[in-house]
């Protein structure tokens, strides 16, 4: 029998999807995109009210309003995009996904009705490090910190035939003494603390820390219970955040390639 | 039902009266205070919550002033309920056997209760003291621990096996590792931000925490749910069951190295959650569901493609699993492997799959049914072995029959609207149960002033972790992640 499951597995059909169609693709993560030119002072306060973490901001500063979007805050719960007439939309695509903490959040000139286009984002001397001797054979030790295991579920989705992890050279190996980077999900708990930073010391350097999902990047809704220490940099030093509540696969695949080589493309392109 | 008892010593003695007779069956116990504008401020009070005959959820709330008589000795399905009543509210429950402290770990203080004390600076305890595991002694017998983090991409929590040689003499858990104090984070919340909450209790199982937390507010506040968002809800429920059921089964033939049917199974349960992306916008229906009904609808040119999808999917994981059952090496893994006997699942009040596969037919959408199940029969099957291959089985058939549900339901949407508006709350109280994937899942809301004012969660893992050490003995620590995997319980959703 084991050769007719074989059999029938081999009949099934081809879902690999390529590279170009994964990275970015936020379809399916209900993380909100702005429309600017729809973008007006109301819709700005209204979101705001709206939000029910501090993912939304006005920020004024030299006699300008600004809007501010910070992913690593935001739960995906799309009030947002039901308060914003339209000028809140679901992403289709999340580029910040990898990246320094300071990347994760977007401003837009609610006035000139523009975004305002960040530098290029920079690696972390860890990433150059391993980039420089191992490419992108890497190994990934996963630890939960304590999440809700919505993104457990999406990081198992990773190696499915859709996906498949593997295909970049990218393994999740069993022991932290054995890989390259810790992909951390969950906000810390007091009970998981001190697990997370013997793992954190059991990694060998140089060594990477990607923190995962709403609750990894800040918390999320349990940023602030008494029995939750904080996110994964109140712990760890954290070298690539990943958004989303959970973020979708193709947002983690984005993420663990992106800490080690930005995808220029798609920074470029929203600069020109 | 619920009764409020005014004097603590006949509440609880009543309980525990009710709990011996038969056909009775420990649910939950729990704490609330009472507060807000009605309530004697203050006031601890604890609730029992029993089935009675399959049939009916009956709730005894006593007030409390000292110690009260434990349940344990009753039923060993409360105590850790008992050991959670005195971390949280700082209930001693009299002649428990096993008074250690559940959710808190060495770096908690003592004597700090976060349902009563204030909690906005515990200070961190650096005690060295371990914490005090059953000590097996003997000749050969060996210790192994293991976790909290574990070798997969899996929850933490933590397992310390005594052994001699390969064999397992005794298993004991140690969890609450990711316990984030969920039911905490409830108080003063609106009523439409609690599904947020609810959502990130056990993130697999998100829908099903979100509808039982939806149905318990408007339980409370007498909404009627429209029928087509009733619908939905059924499908969305159905869905998470057989995505839940699909990959565990290919999970359990990864723990048996038969690869090819896990990465046939993983295609699968992708194949369902891009269907939810492309119909519903969300993979795991984060979002569909809240107060008042659901907040998205399902046009009727999409009901049969999202149909033929649920379909073909279902049809191929039936073929894939009859080969599974025929193949010789699976059947040697998983038969008379982990037996959980119908006797010690019957005293920890086991539910869902696990319980079924014990021979308990208990199932929520049969016994204690809400919404669209009002109007269904739901097959509910049943093994006796309660070993890894009845636990297998039972999801087999589960796919099954939920791929029924949803195509039964997707013929027949009613018409009409999907979402009715939450009129203004004052106080209340509610219940509502729902069969999630893991089995009876239970939200018990009380509103104050619009608001939540409590909100306890009776979670299937929860109950049925206790069972996992009792299905061990005797087996090879080997099969451990086998046997495991056939429980396949929440950590998240067990410590909260």
């Amino acid at each position: 029998m084991i050769g007719d499951a074989v059999e029938r597995s081999l009949r099934s059909p081809k879902v690999l999807i390529s590279v170009g169609e994964l990275l970015s693709n936020a379809a399916g993560s209900r993380m909100p995109d702005v429309q600017p030119d729809l973008l007006t002072d109301e819709v700005a306060r209204r979101v705001v009210a709206a939000c029910p973490t501090s993912a939304l901001k006005v920020d004024e500063s030299a006699g300008r309003e600004y809007l501010v979007l910070n992913y690593g805050d935001c739960i995906a719960c799309s009030r947002c995009i039901a308060a914003g007439s339209g000028a809140f939309r679901y992403a289709e695509r999340v580029d910040r996904c990898g990246v320094r903490k300071e990347a994760l959040i977007r401003r837009w000139d609610i006035q000139s009705r523009a975004e305002v286009v960040p530098n290029e984002p920079s690696l972390s001397q860890a990433a150059e490090q391993i980039r420089a001797l191992v490419g992108q054979a890497l190994n990934i030790r996963q630890v939960d910190a304590g999440s809700c295991n919505g993104c457990e579920a999406e990081i198992v989705a990773l190696t499915n035939p859709y996906y498949d992890l593997e295909r970049f050279g990218i393994h999740f190996v069993a022991s932290p003494k054995h890989a390259d980077m810790l992909l951390v999900t969950g906000p810390v708990t007091r009970n998981m603390a001190a697990a997370l930073k013997n793992a954190y010391d059991a990694v060998p350097s140089p060594k990477l820390v990607v923190a995962v999902g709403a609750c990894g990047c800040s918390g999320g809704i349990f940023g602030g219970s008494h029995a939750v220490v904080g996110p994964v940099e109140a712990v760890i030093p954290v070298d690539g955040y990943i958004p989303g509540c959970p973020p979708t696969p193709s947002m983690l695949l984005t993420g663990i390639l992106q800490v080690l080589r930005p995808l220029s493309s798609p920074w470029r392109r929203r600069r020109s | 039902m619920t009764e409020t008892v005014s004097n603590s010593e006949s509440g609880v003695s009543r309980a525990l009266d009710l709990l011996r007779t038969a056909n009775t069956r420990l649910v939950s116990i729990f704490g609330s205070t009472d507060s807000g504008s009605t309530g004697d401020s203050g006031v601890r009070r604890v609730h029992h919550l029993i089935d009675v005959n399959g049939r009916e959820y009956r709730m005894l709330s006593s007030p409390v002033t000292g110690p009260i008589p434990s349940a344990t000795e009753v039923t060993p399905a409360a105590a850790w309920y008992e050991r959670e009543l005195h971390d949280q509210y700082g209930i001693e429950c009299e002649g428990h056997p096993d008074p250690r402290p559940l959710l808190f770990h060495e770096n908690w203080p003592e004597n700090v209760h976060p349902m009563i004390n204030d909690v906005s600076h515990v200070p961190w305890i650096n005690d060295d003291g371990q914490y005090r595991f059953l000590r097996v002694q003997g000749d050969g017998v060996c210790e192994v621990p293991v976790g909290p983090i574990h070798a997969g991409i899996i929850e933490p929590g933590h397992f310390r096996f005594s052994v001699v040689g390969d064999t397992v003499l005794h298993l004991e858990l140690r969890h609450f590792y990711t316990h984030k104090g969920t039911e905490k984070l409830f108080e003063n919340a609106p009523l439409m931000d609690g599904v947020m909450i609810a959502e990130s209790v056990s993130g697999d199982n998100c829908f099903s925490h979100a509808v039982a937390y939806c149905q318990a507010i408007e339980n409370a506040l007498a909404i009627s749910v429209p029928p087509r968002a009733q619908a939905i809800r059924l499908i969305g429920l159905e869905l998470e069951r057989m995505i839940a059921h699909i990959a565990d089964v290919g999970a359990l033939c990864g723990d048996v190295g038969f690869s090819v049917p896990a990465a046939y199974t993983a295609r699968l349960k992708e194949s369902l959650l891009q269907a939810s992306t492309h119909f519903f916008g969300t993979r795991f229906w984060r979002g569909m569901a809240v107060p008042g009904g659901v907040s998205r609808d399902l046009s009727s040119a999409e009901t049969g493609e999202f149909g033929a999808i649920v379909t073909a999917a279902a049809r191929d994981f039936a073929r894939m699993a009859r080969l599974i059952l025929h193949t010789s090496s699976v059947q040697n893994r998983f038969e008379s492997t982990g037996i959980l006997t119908a006797e010690i699942a019957r005293q920890l009040a086991v539910v869902g799959p696990a319980a079924r596969a014990s021979g308990i037919r208990i199932d929520v959408r049969r016994d204690h049914p809400s919404g669209r199940y009002r109007n269904l029969n739901v097959d509910v099957p049943q093994y006796k072995y309660g070993d890894v291959l009845a636990r297998a089985r039972i999801r087999i058939d589960e796919t099954a029959i939920s791929t029924g549900l949803i195509l039964e339901t997707l013929k027949e949407l009613p018409t009409g609207s999907v979402l009715v508006p939450v009129p203004a709350a004052g106080n209340a109280e509610a219940l509502s149960a729902v069969e999630s994937p893991r089995g009876e899942l239970l939200y018990w809301v009380r509103i104050r002033d619009g608001k939540i004012a409590r909100c306890h969660i009776k979670s299937p893992s929860f109950q049925n972790w206790p069972a996992l050490p009792l299905a061990m003995p005797g087996n090879i620590i080997a099969d451990f992640p086998l046997i495991n995997k056939s429980f396949n319980l929440s950590y998240s959703g067990c410590d909260r």
